[in-house]
């Protein structure tokens, strides 16, 4: 998919960042490097505190890489204005928003401050560019909205129409869909992905959503305390295992199969006989009663569902579990 | 077009009748009808009545109208840039520095010996202005110093509180009359200014309302806070000097002239965003404007107290008219959703 002669639309070579703590340089990230394409959706994935808010401040040019280089489309980051900045690159931070009297197209066109003049007015292309935004996030039927009076997933989606509307060529997003249903985060990203692709936008997401992200982007970064950043396609990773880098522990793996999370407990396989996907919820509920062993072999059948053990039968797993606590014995 | 584009004309429209209603209200009775002739027309039928209009009445209703609309504005300016609707001109400690300067005049000033009898109110502005000019230069420092505007908040406020305990100490150790006369000046007046000063008055206004009509944008990034405003390409750090230098010449300007005049920089602007619905402040800097204007006219009307000689201090009739519509408007909304 990527062109690899094109000139990436944000790139860090051999990076060097950390911060300056009453006369002590404490290093937080080194050894950085990373491409982030136009037309694709990037998620960055890590524990708290590895260091994505340090990196997130140093594209925004908050603080200044030690060693190494942060480029946005070519040009070194330390070189830019602020004004030019703006004009490349667009984010959506995690601070909440306050201004409840404003509505979510004034929001919009607040996207479009790099580009106006000094009293703010909309031109034409002003106007044709919030429009696009908000018709992209399909936000239309909000647009007269009060910033106080509409739900958060909608306050994002606003956010979000307010980045595109200042059509840089990046638009970084810290941890855009925390605080959401799960409906909306996938209608988040979801609607990212869209974006990167139809406008090609190059869009760095930071996620703690493994499985979302699975599902909806193009690149992976992963990064973790002392390892290099990994970058791959998240399918790559994930058949490689390389994914589990991000699992410190043994506990937890990331199945393949099922594509999420796993606790890997001491494998305790319980005799059930079945179809293969009902078999898995019931060792599943098993095992998290605390079952320590069932005597005999149990069936189980779908449409309707039933649970059949020495001949006695079971509509629920709620039901066959209350039944094996109190007859520890059967 | 909506009803919110009528506001302004209807705005406009109450500045002139509560400017005229300003004007035929006074100790001397002055029927309106006349007072309008006398204006548009230049010939008056006593000239008592003139000498009344245009060396009192006159330049204390243009001192009221500058000092609404330079209280308000910067009352705006500070709510939005600290994002905190409880921000008002005052916050950063200018009106105890006039205040400083103008105690050290009137308080210190007659222990070493300065007569009361010579301080007029050109000394009283000109002590006022140096005062507030450094308290100003202090929090500039600070803010020079620190990245945080919360922080710059607290600084303000702890210069402010610093500042009036030095004018305690003063007052404290001064004379009956000495302080009855600093007492008076923290009461605020709006009349007891002659056309020249007036004209200063006027000219400090002036400057410090342009950097307002010229950051109307970056006013309205800053709404999101200054992360956001500076991934906007807004100068944050830039900003922060001119809401800095031009609070300061508004309010310190108004406060050295008129003394210190509460509420109407901390009222004004939540009374402007819920008229006018708006945080846009393309339309929430002229309608606070104008608006202050108004409020300050009518609320110098109400001291009048027609047909008694003396008039209520305004600081007095600012904080008791106003509390109580602030405090209805409030509960009706809910303040902080609409900020």
């Amino acid at each position: 998919m990527t062109d690899p002669k094109s000139i990436p639309a944000l790139q860090g070579k051999s990076l060097q960042l950390g911060y300056l703590h009453q006369g002590v340089r404490k290093e937080i990230l080194s050894d950085l490097n990373f491409d982030l394409y136009s037309g694709e959706l990037t998620c960055l994935l890590g524990p708290n505190g590895v260091g994505k808010s340090t990196l997130i401040k140093a594209i925004l040019g908050q603080i200044a890489p030690w060693k190494g280089e942060l480029r946005l489309q070519g040009s070194p980051i330390t070189l830019l204005s602020l004004e030019e900045m703006a004009l490349k690159l667009a984010v959506v931070l995690t601070e909440p928003v306050f201004p409840g009297n404003m509505t979510v197209e004034q929001l919009v066109a607040l996207g479009r401050t790099p580009h106006t003049g000094w009293s703010g007015r909309l031109q034409e292309k002003d106007r044709e560019a919030v429009e696009k935004a908000i018709s992209r996030t399909k936000i239309g039927y909000l647009r007269a909205e009060r910033l106080s009076e509409i739900s958060d997933g909608q306050r994002q989606k606003a956010m979000i129409a307010r980045a595109i509307a200042q059509d840089g060529a990046v638009i970084l997003l810290d941890e855009p869909t925390a605080h959401l249903d799960l409906v909306n985060r996938f209608e988040i990203m979801q609607l990212l992905r869209e974006i990167a692709q139809e406008e090609q936008k190059a869009i760095l997401v930071v996620t703690h959503d493994l499985e979302i992200a699975v599902e909806t982007a193009d690149q992976f970064w992963l990064m973790t305390c002392g390892n290099p950043l990994l970058t791959g396609s998240p399918e790559d990773l994930i058949l490689s295992g390389k994914i589990n880098q991000l699992l410190p522990s043994q506990k937890y793996q990331y199945s393949p199969k099922r594509g999420r999370l796993e606790v890997q407990e001491d494998i305790m396989e319980f005799p059930v006989q079945g179809p293969e996907d009902l078999v898995y919820w019931v060792q599943k509920a098993l095992k998290k009663a605390k079952i320590l062993g069932i005597p005999t072999e149990i069936r189980v059948k779908e449409n309707p569902f039933s649970l059949e053990m020495n001949s006695r039968s079971f509509a629920s797993l709620e039901e066959f579990i209350q039944f094996l606590k109190s007859n520890p014995r059967s | 077009m909506n009803f919110r584009s009528f506001l302004f004309p209807i705005a406009g429209f109450l500045l002139v009748l509560s400017f005229l209603l300003n004007l035929s209200l006074g100790s001397v009775s002055i029927p309106f009808g006349e007072i309008v002739r006398g204006l548009f027309t230049g010939v008056w039928e006593k000239t008592s009545w003139e000498q009344i209009i245009l060396n009192y009445r006159l330049p204390k209703a243009l001192v009221a109208i500058c000092a609404g609309i330079g209280l308000s504005l910067s009352g705006l300016q500070m709510q939005t840039f600290f994002r905190n609707p409880l921000a008002g001109p005052f916050v950063l400690g200018i009106s105890s520095g006039a205040g400083l300067g103008v105690s050290i005049l009137m308080l210190a000033g007659t222990a070493l010996g300065i007569s009361l009898a010579g301080i007029n109110s050109w000394a009283i502005a000109t002590a006022g202005i140096l005062g507030a000019a450094l308290v100003l230069s202090g929090v500039s420092l600070v803010a020079w110093k620190v990245k945080d505007s919360m922080t710059l908040l607290i600084v303000g406020l702890m210069f402010g509180s610093a500042v009036s305990a030095v004018i305690s100490v003063l007052s404290y150790f001064s004379g009956a009359e000495a302080l009855k006369l600093f007492t008076v000046w923290s009461m605020g007046s709006l009349g007891a200014l002659g056309w020249n000063q007036v004209l200063i008055l006027g000219v400090l206004i002036g400057i410090g309302l342009v950097p307002v009509f010229l950051s109307v944008k970056s006013y309205n990034a800053l709404l999101l806070g200054e992360n956001y405003a500076r991934s906007m390409g807004v100068r944050t750090q830039k900003m922060r000097w001119i809401m800095i230098l031009s609070t300061g010449t508004l309010a310190g300007g108004i406060t050295a002239f008129c003394g210190p005049i509460a509420f109407i920089g901390i009222a004004v602007p939540h009374i402007a965003r819920m008229i006018w619905k708006t945080s846009d402040h393309a339309l929430l800097f002229p309608g606070s404007a104008l608006l202050g204007a108004i409020l300050l006219l009518l609320c110098d009307a109400v001291g009048q107290l027609p047909g008694y000689s003396s008039t209520l201090p305004i600081n007095a009739v600012t904080s008791l008219v106003g509390a109580p519509i602030v405090i209805s408007l409030i509960l009706r909304r809910n303040l902080s959703r609409d900020f």
